[in-house]
């Protein structure tokens, strides 16, 4: 797959000299298969990893942030197998908590995020640098649970999303430890030399965010912060019956967005970085998108916040496994050809019956 | 070795030398300095506007839930205290308290404690206090908060507080109800002021000590229950239910203050209900701007550093500082009966318990003590502080004079190249002899004297409580004076009696600026206020203060010693307290006045030693035990008596011993 890759990379040297040589005005016109090929999602499998780095009852917020993502990944078809959830501190079962058991990201309190079917996988004190960093090299530990790996491949788009406090070139860890900007790209870089991830879509809402995607240099990677370098990132509103501030400016909006996506819906990724402008953010949302090279508004945004995979309907027989079997190549090639036909999707969920 | 110490003699002589011509500027300077500081501190460039360090305090995020049956309640429950107030004229309504707690679903307690008052043939008081815990319903019981109301009966010679204890017990009803308390409250009902709050403080942080039988006097006993290390206490003291404004009360013991943090917590959320309070707060009144910006800063900050440096609590408050505890009053003034605006009775008080609502919750969401902001600072109003960084200059710069002296007089004690500084033959006899003998400075006949003062002002502290002393058919103030004068007349005859061999009035004068010089930043490290007076008082003689005869006239010489005279701890204690009589009984006739100060200043004596005893207060004991040791040595280097050689052989016998004469060789020769 990577000499594909690399095959297609030289492809776009190649035909962009000869563009350049042949017609210097015309620069951006490539030929339109490629384009496709080049735009058409490549990815086998989603992953997301959803971290919420603060500890204590002031910090409720970033917990409903982080619940707040989960929540909508979650909805858009990411099964809880491929979520690894880290949460620093319960708020929850926080005795300060007057509604036990709940955590809403909204004063209006229409959204118990923390419902009855969220997994987190790494909770309390488990959520450290160390456990972070191996999580996303995959150096976990020896009898490391199997729901608190990232067991992702070559295939795999990976969602990244931090909350928590935030300086200029580091995120706090539990009030005790930091990860730095230059770690953290380290471990990127390491996940793409490991073939940890096809695309990764890294989203951070914490002051000064965009301080901690700088020193990323590997490929295939889109990053978004909620705020520049010396800017901080605010809270939205604060719910006077619990006491606390519910939910961050920057999450607030992307929910807004993503909670109208629908898992077949044609939102873009480019869309998505357009979020929470100025006017309402406070803070000025960072993004790099030089890494990537898909172009952002062709991205559906469920390539990351969704598990929908392209898939390619075949009428012919598939050999799985052996290929170079005689009688099976022998036999496809008198295989008469069919005709085309219609396909019909069938709702999974018999629900007229209930109508 | 040479290479490293031997520039440093000739640029340190040159130094000595320098400093010896000018070090009487030197040391003006500093002293202006020090106290030009200080008064810069009231100007708006020197101190800075309070904030909110802590953000887990997060203050008014939360709207109050408490409602008007609260204040019903809190009406209710002050007409039944009326009822038993006539029954319980000069005692506490313990059982209708504890009803009360239980009713309210606390788990009420009661509290005995003994005093057994040291001085009077040790008669026994008795005193009980009520508390009620509401443990936390989601967490073990490893923290809490206290709420304390004093309860004055009705005989009390003080402002009636009654209705202090219904707002407390409304405010524990609604509390009651719910679900969010992460530490325990504690809901405490004390009786005589401050003397049962101590002893509940005591009992609940060291309930199961043993006794040592003669020596303890406050008998706190154990208490049947706690509730974790305490956080936070907040102790409120209301005059009625119907509030004027708060007048919210910082300075602890020992001039211990809460932190900062819990200062401006309550005062933004006071803001928040609306209840005029502050520092110091006043009724409000139509103020004709006739003092400045910086005169009412100034008064601000003296008025604070004067009440720190005495070192008696202004509330119940001030006795939790002692255990690390952060705690203040809040004090609510009655409103005036002829104020044009009445408020309507039924919800009079809700604004004041919504404060202390509101304060209840963010002391609840504290995630460690108080610890962000500052635990030494001066108010200079009530949203401007100073913090220890800026104030502490101005006492170091006064204190700075004496250890420019000691530097200065220990450099000049060998003195034997400095020749042109000792022109008198008999400087120059000891100094030719020194060298050959370096060691021959009478460290030990100096140590021996500094031991002795010391020993009369630790007596001070432990003679008027011995056993055959307080048998004596005396009150306690006249007990304690008379022992503090024989002791201070001890003082000042010691240096008639013991003279120091030669030199040592030189070396005692280095220990005693050293001495000094310490004692003043530890004291003023501990309490501002103390220390920074009592240096602007003392710094002056300190600096005139000379032990060498030459270029003295005589009347400057008789002059500092009648300073230093004046300047006894006693005299001080004495001229304050005529000073405060004056201010208060401008009427009286002066002999009056001189008589009246003289009975309040034996007073205050033996409060001091009281205060010392049962709540630690330390300003007895810094004055007795460091600052008469300290004007002994101070009297003696103003004496300067000498002894020649002639009486030296003489003064053998005398007491205490000094070191064995040295050489008479070395001294014959010369």
């Amino acid at each position: 797959k990577l000499n594909k890759m690399r095959m297609e990379l030289a492809w776009i040297v190649v035909i962009h000299l000869v563009g350049c040589l042949a017609d210097p005005q015309d620069t951006s016109v490539l030929p339109e298969g490629f384009v496709d090929a080049t735009q058409r999602s490549t990815h086998t499998n989603n992953w997301a990893v959803l971290v919420d780095a603060s500890r204590f009852w002031f910090n409720y917020r970033h917990v409903a942030n982080v619940l707040s993502i989960y929540r909508s990944v979650k909805r858009l078809g990411i099964p809880d197998s491929q979520i690894i959830l880290m949460i620093a501190d319960d708020m929850a079962c926080n005795p300060r908590n007057p509604r036990p058991g709940q955590v809403y990201n909204n004063a209006n309190q229409h959204i118990n995020v923390y419902g009855d079917d969220v997994e987190v996988d790494y909770r309390g004190y488990e959520v450290t640098v160390e456990n972070f960093v191996r999580l996303l090299t995959g150096r976990t530990q020896n009898g490391t649970a199997r729901s608190k790996k990232l067991l992702s491949d070559a295939g795999s788009n990976v969602l990244i999303y931090l909350t928590g406090h935030g300086g200029d070139g580091f995120l706090k860890f539990q009030d005790s430890e930091e990860i730095t900007s230059q770690e953290l790209a380290d471990g990127i870089q390491q996940m793409w030399e490991k073939k940890r991830y096809n695309e990764l879509f890294f989203m951070v809402d914490t002051c000064q965010a965009a301080s901690l995607y700088e020193k990323f240099t590997s490929p295939n990677v889109l990053a978004v912060a909620s705020s520049l370098v010396g800017e901080d990132s605010l809270s939205h509103h604060v719910d006077p019956s619990i006491g606390v501030y519910m939910i961050d400016r920057y999450t607030y909006y992307a929910l807004e967005f993503l909670e109208k996506v629908q898992p077949f819906s044609k939102r873009t990724i480019g869309e998505f970085l357009q979020v929470c402008p100025k006017r309402v953010c406070i803070s000025t949302v960072g993004v790099r998108k030089d890494l990537y090279r898909r172009d952002p508004h062709k991205v559906p945004i469920t390539d990351f916040f969704g598990a929908i995979r392209p898939t390619r309907v075949s009428t012919h027989r598939i050999n799985v496994t052996l290929a170079n079997e005689e009688d099976f190549i022998a036999q496809q090639d008198e295989e008469p050809l069919k005709k085309p036909f219609k396909i019909v999707l069938e709702p999974q969920f018999p629900s007229e019956f209930f109508k | 070795m040479g290479l490293l110490s031997d520039p440093s003699i000739s640029t340190q002589s040159k130094l000595v030398a320098g400093l010896a011509r000018h070090v009487g500027k030197v040391c003006l300077l500093l002293y202006v300095a020090g106290v030009a500081w200080f008064f810069c501190l009231a100007l708006p460039e020197f101190n800075h506007g309070t904030y909110l360090s802590e953000n887990a305090l997060s203050p008014g995020l939360v709207y109050p839930e408490i409602r008007v049956d609260a204040n019903r309640l809190a009406i209710q429950l002050l007409e039944e205290l009326h009822r038993e107030r006539k029954d319980h004229v000069s005692t506490t309504p313990h059982a209708w308290i504890a009803a009360k707690m239980n009713e309210f679903g606390l788990e009420t307690h009661t509290h005995n404690y003994t005093l057994k008052y040291p001085f009077g043939g040790g008669k026994e008081y008795y005193g009980k206090n009520v508390y009620g815990i509401l443990r936390a319903p989601r967490i073990a019981s490893t923290e809490g908060i206290v709420f304390t109301a004093p309860y004055r009966a009705a005989s009390s010679v003080h402002t009636d507080i009654s209705p202090s204890v219904p707002l407390l017990l409304a405010f524990a009803d609604f509390a009651r109800r719910k679900n969010y308390w992460a530490k325990d409250l504690i809901f405490l009902v004390t009786e005589q002021e401050q003397l049962g709050m101590q002893a509940w403080l005591e009992a609940y942080h060291d309930g199961d000590r043993e006794y040592e039988v003669n020596k303890t006097y406050l008998w706190s006993g154990n208490l049947p229950a706690r509730a974790g290390s305490l956080q936070a206490a907040l102790n409120i003291e209301v005059q009625d239910l119907e509030i004027d404004y708060v007048d919210v009360r910082i300075e602890g013991l020992n001039g211990k203050l809460p932190n900062l943090d819990m200062f401006n917590l309550v005062q933004r959320i006071m803001a928040r209900e609306g209840i005029p309070s502050g520092y110091r707060q006043g009724p409000r009144k139509k103020r004709r701007h006739s003092r400045s910006a910086y005169e009412q800063n100034l008064r601000g900050i003296l008025s604070m550093l004067s009440s720190q440096s005495s070192g008696v609590p202004n509330g119940n408050h001030g006795l939790f500082h002692r255990y690390r505890i952060d705690a203040l009053t809040i004090a609510a003034a009655r409103k005036p009966t002829h104020a044009t605006l009445k408020g309507n009775p039924a919800s009079a008080a809700v604004p004041l318990l919504k404060a202390i609502e509101g304060i209840a919750r963010s002391l609840n969401n504290l995630l460690e003590r108080f610890h962000q902001s500052f635990f030494f600072y001066v108010l200079v109003n009530n949203d401007r502080y100073i913090s220890i960084g800026d104030y502490m200059p101005a006492l170091v710069a006064l204190v700075a004079c004496a250890f420019v002296k000691a530097y200065l007089h220990w450099f000049m004690l060998p003195a034997a190249t400095d020749l042109e500084l000792e022109p008198e033959p008999e400087a120059d006899a000891e100094v030719e002899g020194e060298p050959e003998e370096p060691f021959d400075r009478p460290y030990g006949s100096v140590m021996i004297y500094i031991t002795a003062t010391l020993m009369l002002g630790f007596l001070c502290n432990v003679l008027p409580l011995q056993q055959y002393f307080l048998e004596i058919p005396m009150g306690a103030a006249p007990l304690t004076t008379s022992v503090l004068s024989f002791l201070s007349l001890l003082g000042t005859v010691l240096p008639f009696v013991v003279v120091l061999p030669p030199g040592g009035l030189e070396l005692l004068h280095v220990a005693f600026l050293l001495i000094y010089g310490c004692a003043l930043i530890v004291v003023g490290l501990l309490n501002f206020g103390l220390g920074f007076f009592i240096a602007v008082l003392t710094v002056p003689l300190v600096i005139s203060l000379e032990t060498k005869e030459e270029n003295w006239s005589s009347s400057y010489r008789h002059s500092v010693r009648l300073v230093t005279l004046i300047l006894n701890p006693m005299m001080i204690v004495y001229v304050i307290v005529l000073g405060m009589t004056f201010y208060q009984f401008p009427e009286l006739p002066m002999q009056k006045i001189l008589l009246r100060a003289a009975t309040a200043a034996m007073d205050a004596s033996a409060y001091g030693l009281i205060d010392s005893v049962i709540y630690g207060n330390f300003l007895y004991f810094i004055v007795s035990t460091v600052f008469l040791p300290m004007w002994i040595m101070c009297w003696t280097l103003a004496l300067s008596k000498r002894r020649d050689y002639a009486d030296y052989l003489g003064f053998d016998e005398a007491p205490p011993p000094p070191r064995p004469p040295p050489n008479p060789r070395l001294k014959k020769t010369n």
